[in-house]
């Protein structure tokens, strides 16, 4: 396609000789003496501010004079008026030129006027390209300053874009904090709820264990005693199976309890001096009878190295092997049962030992070995039908013994039997504590029985159970079933220890052993009190209650009680308590008379 | 006789201006969008992307430095020649075809020269950011295009009379087909969000008479519209509609910058086929 010009596009609009005309003007402003007539290419005249009058034919003639020559032609006007013509090439029109002021003579090709005539007609020619490019630089300076515009603009532009992703930001950063805010609210909440429903458990199996302790207190502490009556063959039978499946019945509850306590973070294992072979005995003592009876041969052996005393808790420690040795009786038929301590190593002090219980029973298939430890599980479900049990003493086993810093494994081969085993430190117990237990429990033996007590408990069943018991060992019992009822009887009468249960209606025994303590303190109202008045020291008060839990006891002692008992009351503790708590008579009056 | 609006409906069934198209233009009208909003939108579409690194890069810009993430060239781009940027892409699709009574093909060409000589006038004679009247030289013939697809017969019909000097395109338009495509071009740019001034000059590109202010984007468009046609970038056979007086007066007034114009116009439709032209 071939370029358009200006021409081309806007033929119509525009005059063909626009640009005669301004060349005509910038010329006659830059001549002004000068008269001027422009004839174009198609013979059109274009006049001057001053105007050349011309008759057509003299005109014409001077026109094609003027196109053929090179410089100026000399003619005449209709007034007879000198003029002369030019053509310019760069127009294609003619330019006639009449100026009064210049002498004929002066015209001539390369004088000095013809030379500035040219040149002036130059100039004006050069005004009209000028023009062009004034007009250029405008439109350079006009799209300049766009870019400017649109520089500045990009940088307002990137300005606010800047603040509107600051305000985004500051607003996401806001919803945020406050979705945060609020999620941690509700968090704060469900944990609050949570704990409480925490507590609630933990109540609710605190007053479990006492619903169920309370009865089993009974039934174990009458069939020993019933036990204890002369009996006829058949009932010394029956009456031994109630005490056995009371018995059991309660290690089952323990179980649970204890369950419950380790789930919960609270057990907590005593740190006390222990003897080591004395608890192995205890263990095997259990099932020296029910060994026998299966023909199932039972041996212990503790490896010398294995330190005799050790600080940790003993009873625990029983439990677990008593779970192990349990099991291992239920499952083995034949061949036999041992219980191993062997020295592993020492370590930091201790002596680390393991602890083994190997049976020839009937093992457990190694895919069962992982069930076994939990909860409620055991080798396979037949397993329960046949050989009972709750399945809760091996994962309990297995959280005791981590307490106690090992960890309970088993290997185990079908038909040959299992090795149940953990390796746990044991802490030499230091000499001093060992004599100190030793010369209380000589001390203990020698002491003789006799005084009164007053037993405070709700339940009739307990109150005779317990009455008898405290009878047997010797002392004089009186009872009142509430707290308002003991310290009536503390206003007229004298005892020497109170046995004081902890949940009764009315006046509970926490309340009753405060008000005691308090009347202990104001000498007015003690006076009052037959029971307290004479008393040097505060009265010994030995809480009862079927709460096992480690805060029921520092309940008691915070109450201002000096001794705690669980129940149900098991004979050898309550002879033990009372021996302890009770003055020794005996002893003070062989050394009076001195 | 279909009205301009029955015939739109069929048309956005048809084929409408890409989602990218349209949310861009709706996001230049909007203060509040940041550049980030660009990019999101942009990046969805691997040849906007290229085309808009190809911008960015091209010696138009000058940069020193080679930009070759989307942010970085949104930034530099500019919301309105991004805009314009995706317009072309999204509307040179719609321009394919050609046949003796209506060439779709050379109405791009058409539309393009307008968009150039719109955007020179308004940067060089009225010192005016040119991207909006480019935008509607580039799109305003679009209504032949919704024609073309719709009732092709009865545009060719309107083509032949006009070519036959029955009227100007307009009237032939209204007597074939009952609208015209300033009116559709009107309505359907509306509909995509176009900007105000983009959407008169496009409805009134055939309408010399109404001339407000030379400084227009409608006088702009009709300077532009005229002067392709002119160069014979035209697409229909017909005579060529003059221009009004008011304009005529501002051209004589300005020749010279006319004349630089039309003298530096095949430079800038050079510069142009390198920014915008498709890789075909
Ligand atoms: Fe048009
Ligand atoms: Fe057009």
């Amino acid at each position: 396609m071939t370029e358009p010009t200006f021409d081309a596009i806007f033929d119509d609009l525009i005059d063909v000789n626009e640009e005669l005309q301004s060349f005509l003007r910038i010329l006659d402003g830059l001549l002004p003496e000068a008269s001027l007539l422009l004839v174009s290419e198609a013979g059109v005249l274009l006049d001057g501010s001053r105007s050349l009058a011309f008759a057509q034919p003299l005109r014409e003639k001077l026109v094609q004079e003027a196109r053929a020559a090179d410089g100026f032609v000399v003619g005449k006007t209709e007034n007879n008026v000198r003029c002369h013509a030019v053509y310019l090439a760069k127009l294609s029109a003619v330019l006639i030129i009449s100026c009064a002021a210049a002498p004929d003579d002066a015209w001539g090709p390369g004088s000095a006027l013809a030379t500035l005539l040219q040149n002036t007609i130059d100039l004006a020619m050069h005004r009209q390209e000028r023009e062009m490019l004034v007009a250029d630089h405008e439109q350079s300076v006009r799209q300049i300053n766009i870019l400017q515009q649109q520089h500045g603009k990009l940088i307002e532009d990137n300005y606010r874009q800047y603040r509107l992703n600051q305000d985004r930001e500051k607003e996401y950063a806001r919803k945020l904090e406050s979705e945060i805010a609020k999620q941690t609210a509700e968090l704060r909440e469900a944990n609050v709820r949570l704990e409480e429903i925490s507590r609630l458990k933990s109540d609710f199996l605190a007053n479990m264990s006492h619903e169920l302790r309370t009865p089993m207190n009974a039934i174990i502490g009458f069939s020993e005693l019933l036990s204890e009556t002369p009996l006829a063959e058949d009932q010394l039978d029956y009456t031994r199976t109630i005490a056995q499946s009371a018995a059991s019945l309660l290690s089952l509850i323990n179980d649970i309890l204890d369950l419950a306590k380790i789930e919960a973070g609270k057990l907590e294992l005593e740190h006390l001096p222990f003897d080591l072979a004395e608890v192995i005995g205890n263990v095997a003592a259990m099932f020296k009878i029910p060994a026998r009876e299966k023909g199932v041969v039972f041996t212990c052996k503790i490896d010398s190295n294995v330190p005799k005393r050790n600080m940790g808790d003993s009873n625990r420690l029983r439990q677990v092997l008593i779970n192990l040795v349990g099991n291992a009786m239920k499952f083995t038929e034949q061949g036999g049962i041992d219980i191993e301590v062997a020295y592993e190593r020492e370590a930091a002090g201790r002596i680390v030992s393991r602890f083994s219980v190997r049976d020839s029973g009937i093992g457990i298939p190694a895919d069962r070995v992982g069930a076994i430890f939990e909860k409620f599980t055991q080798a396979d479900g037949s397993t329960t039908r046949k050989y009972g049990g709750t399945g809760l003493g091996l994962a309990i086993c297995l959280q005791l013994v981590e307490l106690m810093g090992g960890r309970l494994a088993v290997e185990s081969e079908v038909g040959k039997g299992s090795t149940f085993y953990f390796v746990i430190p044991l802490e030499e117990a230091p000499a001093e504590i060992i004599s100190l237990q030793e010369h209380k429990v000589i001390g203990r033996d020698k002491a003789a029985h006799g005084g009164r007590i007053l037993l405070v408990e709700d339940n009739a069943v307990n109150q005779r159970l317990a009455s008898i018991l405290i009878t047997r060992e010797g002392y004089e019992v009186e009872v009142a079933s509430d707290g308002a009822e003991a310290l009536e009887h503390l206003r007229h009468q004298p005892f020497d220890l109170v046995l004081m249960d902890v949940q009764m209606p009315n006046m509970d025994g926490m309340e009753a052993t405060r008000r005691i303590r308090k009347i202990e303190a104001d000498p007015a109202q003690k006076q009052s009190y037959v029971g307290l008045r004479a008393l040097t020291q505060p009265l010994g008060i030995v809480g009862l209650t079927a709460h096992a839990r480690k805060e029921d006891e520092t309940a008691c002692y915070e109450a201002g009680m000096n001794g705690f008992l669980t129940k149900p009351i098991v004979k050898a503790k309550l002879s033990m308590i009372l021996s302890e708590r009770m003055p020794q008579v005996s002893c003070k009056e062989t050394e009076d008379p001195s | 006789m279909p009205s301009a609006k029955d015939l739109l409906r069929k048309f956005t069934e048809l084929k409408t201006l890409p989602h990218v198209a349209i949310k861009v233009t709706q996001m230049v009208n909007d203060d509040r969008s940041t550049m980030q909003d660009f990019e999101e939108i942009i990046k969805l579409d691997p040849v906007l992307v290229t085309r808009l690194l190809r911008l960015v890069n091209s010696p138009y810009f000058g940069l020193s430095q080679k930009v070759e993430s989307i942010s970085k060239a949104v930034v530099f781009a500019g919301m309105k020649q991004l805009r314009n940027l995706v317009a072309v892409e999204a509307l040179r699709g719609m321009f394919k075809g050609d046949d003796v009574d209506f060439s779709a093909q050379k109405l791009w060409l058409h539309s393009a020269t307008v968009a150039i000589l719109a955007g020179m006038i308004a940067k060089r004679i009225f010192g005016k950011d040119g991207e909006d009247v480019f935008l509607a030289g580039i799109i305003h013939d679009i209504g032949l295009i919704v024609e073309n697809q719709l009732v092709p017969e009865k545009l060719r019909e309107a083509c032949k009379a006009f070519r036959e000097g029955k009227g100007t395109l307009i009237e032939c338009e209204r007597n074939a087909i009952g609208t015209d495509h300033a009116e559709v071009g009107y309505l359907l740019t509306k509909e995509w969000g176009m900007p105000q001034e983009v959407l008169s000059a496009i409805k009134s590109h055939h309408q010399g008479k109404q001339v407000k202010s030379v400084s227009s984007a409608s006088s702009i468009l009709l300077l532009a519209e005229f002067m392709a046609g002119k160069m014979q970038y035209w697409p229909i056979v017909g005579p060529i509609e003059g221009l009004p007086p008011e304009l005529t007066a501002h051209v004589k007034e300005r020749v010279a910058d006319y004349k630089i114009i039309i003298r530096d116009l095949p430079d800038e439709m050079a510069k142009a086929k390198e920014l915008y032209e498709s890789d075909e």
